[in-house]
């Protein structure tokens, strides 16, 4: 191509030098992601930590607030916050985990701590003497615990729900849950429901490994035992796909067409979109509900075993940990303590994480609370001392069996496979999932 | 896509380094400088590509060989990945024969469209501009994941599509949320973003010779035979540039899928295409290898329908310098 341009030739060959080095170092930049972001040092005198989390705006804004409590009391620490929604956090983290740039402390769910701290990412925390457990109780305390190392500490505790529309049960003349209820008395209630309102009992609870392992536990059986193992087999799994179907072929459940719709939010689930009297979720998702239904919302128990052993549980809504790869052990750990225990952090911080697994801070709060968080507050009240401990954290594997459990319930959903089929099918994906 | 070499003899002077301050009538050193300059203007493509392009894909194929959960050290597994997607996978077949049964439908479909509006374009007077770009802006929009998610809406039970049939006396109860046919609406959802294709078709009528058409007029021909004799051949060759893109954008399919089914690929693995399944293989189970593996052969695969699309055009497809 010729030279057209006169002033190409007259500038200046250290310009096109300067300029180029400009580029070739930007670019370098951007492809690191290494220039001046994303690097927890100090900064001036101060120590940087990063915190982040998953959640929604209502709690971003009471974190902000705990973690200014925080950055008051130690002037010498400066937190950096960031949040996203749950899976693009999962994601993120895991990516950012891969190339040793985790945050210095960061909000962990329940399926996730086996994967991170048996890969080395997680700092055992239980020899910290920064952190304080105390007041957690041991049963709680426990879901954080890898092999026997402290390596998370939960920030709050949530439990199975059967919601519904109390209004709704009465018009159709069906008593209200007890507490000792079993799954028939739920299956007749669903039945009796179905036939005396004209729609589906309840959301058909047969799509999610979450209340399977529920009704496990109400026959003696665990999803995992204690060493990771599997605790169940084919034809557990089949008779509970063949018990939930039963009852969504002949509508005392939600059919197939919305059941394949539940993602977990309020919105796309059957009792969420009018489409069903009750609705099966974790107390601390119940405020979508609350929203969609009005004040006729009532929580109660999953319904336990054949001879009243209860099925549910207290389970961490969330666990926070440290990185291994903080520069800055600690100060995070100090934050780690400062969120679990700090009686003035749990004002701030109120129940936008579950209720609070701390007793006290529990206890504190409980009497300013109004509304639904009253209500979440009375019914796990009632389940004191009435569950069993919580299983130990799930294998690693344990994240993609939950999206293949609802995968294979489909297709029994709309009658593509039998139960018995499907279970097996299940468990040769779990086969290969859990395999070290 | 054809970049050439920026200059044979570059080769034989590695480094670019000159001396500053060249006289401008000295010829040899004048080139070298332009020279210099266009691998700096280059450079950050070719940085780009290399770092961005080739080193990831180098990367992946190495880890397709591996076990590898991002956390720790990928394990070196041979062949087993691909052993275990052809002989141990349902739902990777699954995967791919959906996503074959979709490239099948919404490609032809699709491309029909765009040439059906095309031609209806061809030969508006007034509103022209209008139309043209009313019937592209769907391509524009259609990738977004907010059209995706009215399409659901749309599809959804009682969306407003399912209301629609109900007041007909049609009671869908959703499409979406149905094993026979959420893949359709799917499908629908790239046959409605013709608007890319048909802007090329539209260049392409605009380049047939209107000699041919009086000439065939002249001879007779009507409507159809005219649309048969000469705009079809004459059109080929942008058929089948069309018909390669779209083809291998098909292959890929992700994003509507993803949003329709909520990211499972459901109801029963219905809409699980291949790079929903590989997705979730990556980014769900952690089997960065197997989806690796994945990857790579749909790279092949996407290769082998490509050679083939070329090699059956020798037939078809009509180039005018040919003669």
């Amino acid at each position: 191509m010729p030279d057209t341009s006169p002033k190409s030739r007259t500038l200046p060959r250290t310009g096109i030098k300067a300029s180029a080095l400009t580029f070739a170092v930007l670019t370098l930049c951007g492809l690191l992601a290494g220039c001046g972001a994303g690097t927890s040092g100090s900064a001036g005198d101060k120590v940087e930590l990063q915190f982040s989390w998953w959640g929604n705006a209502d709690r971003a804004a009471a974190t902000n607030e705990a973690v200014d409590l925080f950055e008051r009391r130690h002037p010498n620490i400066e937190v950096q916050t960031s949040f996203s929604s749950y899976n693009s956090y999962i994601q993120k983290l895991a990516t950012q985990a891969a190339g040793g740039n985790a945050p210095d402390v960061m909000q962990l769910d329940y399926r996730q701590i086996s994967q991170y701290a048996s890969s080395g990412l997680l700092l055992p925390l239980g020899d910290r003497p920064e952190v304080s457990t105390e007041k957690v109780g041991s049963g709680m305390l426990r879901t954080g615990q890898v092999r026997g190392t402290q390596y998370a500490i939960p920030m709050g505790r949530t439990s199975q729900v059967l919601v519904y529309d109390s209004a709704e049960w009465q018009r159709a003349g069906v008593s209200e849950p007890r507490l000792d209820w079993t799954w028939q008395d739920w299956s007749a209630a669903m039945r009796e429901l179905n036939e005396n309102t004209d729609q589906a009992g309840s959301t058909d609870p047969g799509w999610s490994e979450d209340w399977f392992e529920v009704w496990l536990r109400g026959r003696g059986k665990s999803l995992y035992t204690d060493s990771g193992e599997l605790g169940f087999d084919k034809s557990d799994l089949a008779k509970f796909w063949s018990f939930t179907n039963e009852l969504s072929q002949r509508g005392a459940v939600s059919p197939a067409r919305q059941t394949t719709q539940i993602d977990g939010s309020a919105a796309n689930m059957p009792f969420g979109r009018g489409n069903a009297a009750s609705g099966i979720t974790w107390d601390s998702a119940v405020g979508g509900f609350q929203a969609l239904i009005g004040d006729s919302l009532r929580l109660a128990p999953l319904p336990s075993g054949p001879d009243g052993t209860p099925g549910q549980y207290f389970k961490p809504s969330m666990l926070v940990g440290v990185s291994a790869n903080s520069p800055h052990p600690e100060e995070a750990a100090q934050l780690v303590d400062f969120l679990i225990n700090d009686p003035k952090a749990g004002d701030v911080l109120g129940v936008s994480r579950g209720m609070p697994v701390n007793q006290d801070i529990r206890e504190n709060i409980t009497p300013s609370l109004s509304g639904l968080d009253e209500r979440i507050a009375d019914f796990q009240q009632r389940l004191e001392g009435k569950l069993l401990d919580p299983p130990s954290a799930p294998p690693a594997g344990d994240l993609a069996l939950q999206t293949t459990f609802q995968r294979d319930y489909d297709h029994v959903g709309f009658e593509l496979r039998s139960p018995r089929r499907m279970a097996e099918q299940f468990l040769t994906s779990v086969r290969s999932e859990l395999q070290p | 896509m054809n970049v050439e070499a920026p200059d044979q003899r570059l080769s034989e002077k590695p480094g670019v380094e000159r001396p500053a301050g060249a006289p401008k009538t000295e010829g040899t050193r004048r080139k070298g400088k332009r020279e210099g300059a266009a691998w700096v203007f280059l450079s950050p493509w070719l940085l780009g590509a290399a770092v961005l392009t080739l080193t990831p894909m180098l990367a992946s194929l190495y880890l397709s060989f591996t076990e590898y959960d991002l956390f720790t050290a990928p394990k070196w597994v041979g062949l087993d990945n691909y052993v275990h997607m052809f002989t141990q996978d349902p739902r990777y077949w699954r995967s791919a024969v959906n996503t074959l049964v979709y490239v099948l439908v919404a490609v032809p479909l699709q491309l029909a469209f765009a040439l059906a509006a095309a031609l209806a374009l061809n030969s508006i007077g007034r509103g022209k501009g209008f139309y043209r770009s009313a019937f592209y802006a769907p391509s524009l929009l259609g990738a977004s994941m907010s059209i995706a998610l009215v399409w659901r809406a749309l599809f959804n039970d009682g969306g407003t599509v399912d209301d629609l049939l109900s007041s007909i006396g049609v009671n869908m109860g959703g499409w979406v949320n149905q094993p026979g046919w959420a893949l359709l609406v799917v499908a629908l959802l790239t046959i409605w973003q013709f608007g890319a294709p048909m802007v090329i078709f539209l260049a392409g009528l605009q380049q047939v010779p209107g000699e041919l058409y009086e000439a065939a007029e002249v001879d007779g021909a009507g409507r159809l035979r005219r649309f048969r004799s000469v705009t079809l051949p004459m059109l080929s060759p942008v058929l089948f540039f069309n018909l390669v893109l779209q083809t291998i954008q098909a292959f890929q399919v992700f994003t509507p899928a993803f949003t329709v089914s909520g990211g499972r690929g459901g109801p029963a693995d219905s809409t699980l295409f291949y790079t929903l399944y590989l997705y979730d293989r990556g980014f769900t189970a952690s089997h960065m290898g197997y989806a690796a593996a994945m990857a790579w052969v749909l790279l092949v695969v996407i290769g082998i329908v490509t050679a083939l699309l070329f090699r059956s055009s020798r037939s078809w497809v009509f180039y005018n310098d040919k003669g």
